[in-house]
């Protein structure tokens, strides 16, 4: 073989090598930037709203709470309680992977887990207080049609609330209309569905409902409505633990 | 004609159906998904609280000297004792733009009599910026990051480690708090407390030395995940102090926290030579806790604590020894006397020196509805006696809740919680919101 066959015969490996793994790291590459976009058009980076909670137990009967919620970037929630009395005047607080719960009588804010849910239900605190996807998960592209894409998100972290999540995109609005959550074991933890596109005004537009069942809480159904969402900007201390119990002068 | 005439008249009504249909299908949607938002009002007070009623029996320790000198005075002793009492926390708030008042009160009733109230907040605040605030009056604090016990809590109300989340009250005091986050960066947030205290006043109940004015400080800072704080309290007739505390989020589901405090001059009184002595004690006392969440949602809270001025086994045996000999006495004086010094000897929640607390928890049990169940043990590591609290939960109507609450105590007559005056408490409370 002439030197130049062989250098002919690896060129054509590497093409072919290149060839191979070029898709991967372009679903990669889309899934993760088609990820920004949902996030995007979910919430805008700083922003306050007013969102009710609706637990529904399987004989029908209903527990409803009311927050008042700020944002700001992708990773700072905080997040007030109006309603029911028993309740108002909690707030949580989420920093990235850190949460916090203020309790009035206590009077001081305690670090809680993710997992823990603190108002009952199939929602969690990671639920509630939700980062923007793009902040905890790697997104690659599982599926696509001319309507919908279908995304597959992996923690980055082992401190992320769940390990796996499917995603369902709407191409057209670039907006999610269905998310299932997995354990590590993959186990279907719970499904949310994004209903009720709204404009919130300011080119806010977004799904104002959200429904969440759970194979671990059969017959239960937690449904979050989201209202008044407005863009505003918030100083970084107003997400301090300091701030927590002056988050009701925001309103 | 007339035909044409019919199905025209047919194909109105269906239309008109699909309309109304339609209409109140969205109406209904509507309905569904519109809430009401609870308005801030301007320029109001804003009240709120709760009433709980308890009715509790209890089971008396006869043995016990505590008991003996509490009920010295009863002609005749029942093995059980009940309990009525209404705890009613009424609390009013005003904030308009930068300044703050804040009213907690509580009144207990037990019986038919002047109902005073226990003023626990009182206190005026200034919001100067997004980065500081300044306050006057009567405030309650929390320092530490413990559940059940607070090494680091210089100026906190005295917690119940039973039930640490009751309210209480707060202290007099001047404050001022900075507050400053840096982004991303590995230093998030810092802030600093400083708080003067006032001292009690003693002289004709009006007054007090200006030279027991207290003064207090603490540094927090959040830095990259973990929650840490360095404290300080320094007086001249306080103990001085020294501290600090950590808490992080190891997993989604696990949380670890500790704390440390140096303290000079801290006392404690103890018996000898059948006198109450003071003795003082230079050392460190500290706290290592967890908060754990597992798949089946129970929550699992533990902390050891170890109380560098609590009493030996010795000391508290010396001390219920001399309580004893006081019953045994049976002169009036004697026992007066010694029933006079139990808040003295028994002024700490946390009275010896190593605890184990552990507390699990589970919200609806078996898929109970508005349930919760939880059970705890104080472990007193020192003489080996405990208390074993189950609790259990029912919310039957928003605002609502009802609470049965067993309490038991185990250990030898010359044990800490042998020794308590009762043996078995049970309580029932019906708390409501408002």
């Amino acid at each position: 073989m002439s030197l130049n066959q062989k250098s002919l015969k690896m060129l054509g490996c590497f093409f072919l090598a290149l060839t191979i793994i070029t898709p991967g790291l372009s679903t990669a590459q889309d899934g993760n930037k088609l990820l920004k976009q949902v996030d995007e058009n979910l919430l805008p980076p700083s922003f306050e709203a007013y969102r009710k909670i609706i637990n529904e137990e399987p004989d029908g009967s209903k527990k409803e709470y009311i927050f008042y919620t700020v944002k700001k970037d992708r990773d700072k929630v905080a997040m007030l309680y109006l309603s029911p009395a028993s309740e108002k005047g909690r707030a949580t607080l989420r920093l990235g992977d850190n949460m916090w719960l203020f309790i009035p009588n206590v009077g001081k804010p305690i670090r809680i887990t993710s997992m823990q849910s603190v108002v009952g239900g199939v929602f969690n605190n990671a639920d509630i207080m939700r980062l923007d996807y793009s902040v905890e998960y790697d997104a690659t592209i599982l599926e696509t049609s001319a309507a919908e894409t279908i995304l597959d998100l992996q923690a980055k972290t082992k401190t992320v609330a769940y390990d796996k999540l499917k995603m369902w995109v709407d191409n057209k609005r670039t907006t999610v209309t269905r998310v299932e959550c997995f354990a590590a074991s993959g186990t279907l933890i719970k499904t949310l569905e994004f209903k009720q596109i709204k404009d919130f005004g300011k080119g806010v537009v977004r799904p104002a409902v959200i429904e969440t069942t759970s194979p671990l809480y059969q017959g239960f159904r937690s449904i979050m409505i989201y209202s008044r969402v407005t863009l505003r900007k918030f100083p970084d201390e107003v997400f301090t633990l300091d701030y927590l119990s002056r988050l009701g002068e925001l309103r | 004609m007339r035909r044409w005439h019919d199905e025209a008249l047919s194909r109105t009504v269906i239309a008109l159906g699909l309309l109304l249909a339609c209409g109140i299908s969205a109406t209904s949607f509507a309905q569904d998904y519109d809430f009401d938002i609870p308005e801030e009002e301007e320029k109001r007070i804003e009240f709120s609280g709760n009433l709980d009623a308890k009715w509790g029996l209890l089971r008396a320790n006869m043995d016990s000297p505590i008991y003996g000198l509490q009920f010295s005075q009863t002609p005749a002793k029942d093995d059980y004792l009940s309990q009525y009492r209404l705890d009613f926390y009424l609390n009013g708030e005003y904030r308009h733009q930068q300044v703050g008042f804040t009213l907690k009160t509580f009144y207990q009733y037990v019986k038919e009599e002047p109902l005073p109230p226990s003023i626990f907040e009182l206190h005026g605040s200034l919001n100067l910026s997004h980065r500081s605030t300044a306050g006057i009056g009567k405030r309650r604090f929390n320092w530490g990051k413990g559940y059940a016990f607070n090494p680091v809590g210089y100026v906190n109300a005295q917690k119940d480690p039973e039930n640490p989340d009751l309210a209480l009250a707060g202290k007099t005091s001047a404050y001022f708090n900075y507050n400053r986050s840096f982004g991303d960066k590995p230093l998030q947030n810092l802030s600093l407390s400083s708080i003067v205290l006032a001292p009690e006043a003693e002289v004709n109940n009006k007054f007090a030395a200006a030279d027991d004015i207290a003064v207090a400080a603490k540094l927090y800072f959040l830095y990259r995940n973990i929650d840490i704080d360095f404290m300080t309290l320094q007086a001249n007739n306080l103990p001085t102090r020294y501290g600090l505390d950590f808490a992080a989020n190891l997993l989604s589901n696990l949380e670890i926290h500790g704390e440390f405090s140096y303290a000079r001059r801290e006392d404690q009184v103890i018996v000898e030579n059948n006198s109450a002595v003071v003795k003082m004690r230079n050392g460190g006392s500290y706290l290592f806790g967890l908060r754990y969440l597992s798949a089946l949602n129970t929550t699992l809270i533990a902390e050891y604590y170890h109380n560098n001025a609590g009493l030996t086994q010795n000391e508290f045996v010396g001390i219920l020894d001399h309580l004893d000999g006081s019953l045994l006495t049976e002169d009036a004086a004697a026992i007066a006397s010694a029933r006079n010094s139990l808040p003295t000897f028994f002024q700490s929640r946390n009275l010896m020196r190593d605890y184990l607390y552990v507390k699990l928890s589970r919200p609806e049990p078996f898929s109970w509805l508005y349930t919760s169940v939880s059970v705890f043990t104080i472990y007193n590591l020192v003489d080996n006696s405990f208390l074993l609290s189950p609790q259990f939960g029912y919310k039957p109507f928003t605002n609502s809740e009802i609470l049965l609450w067993p309490t038991l105590f185990f250990g030898g007559d010359d044990t800490e919680y042998g020794a308590k005056q009762f043996q078995h408490r049970v309580e029932v409370w019906l708390r409501f919101f408002f």
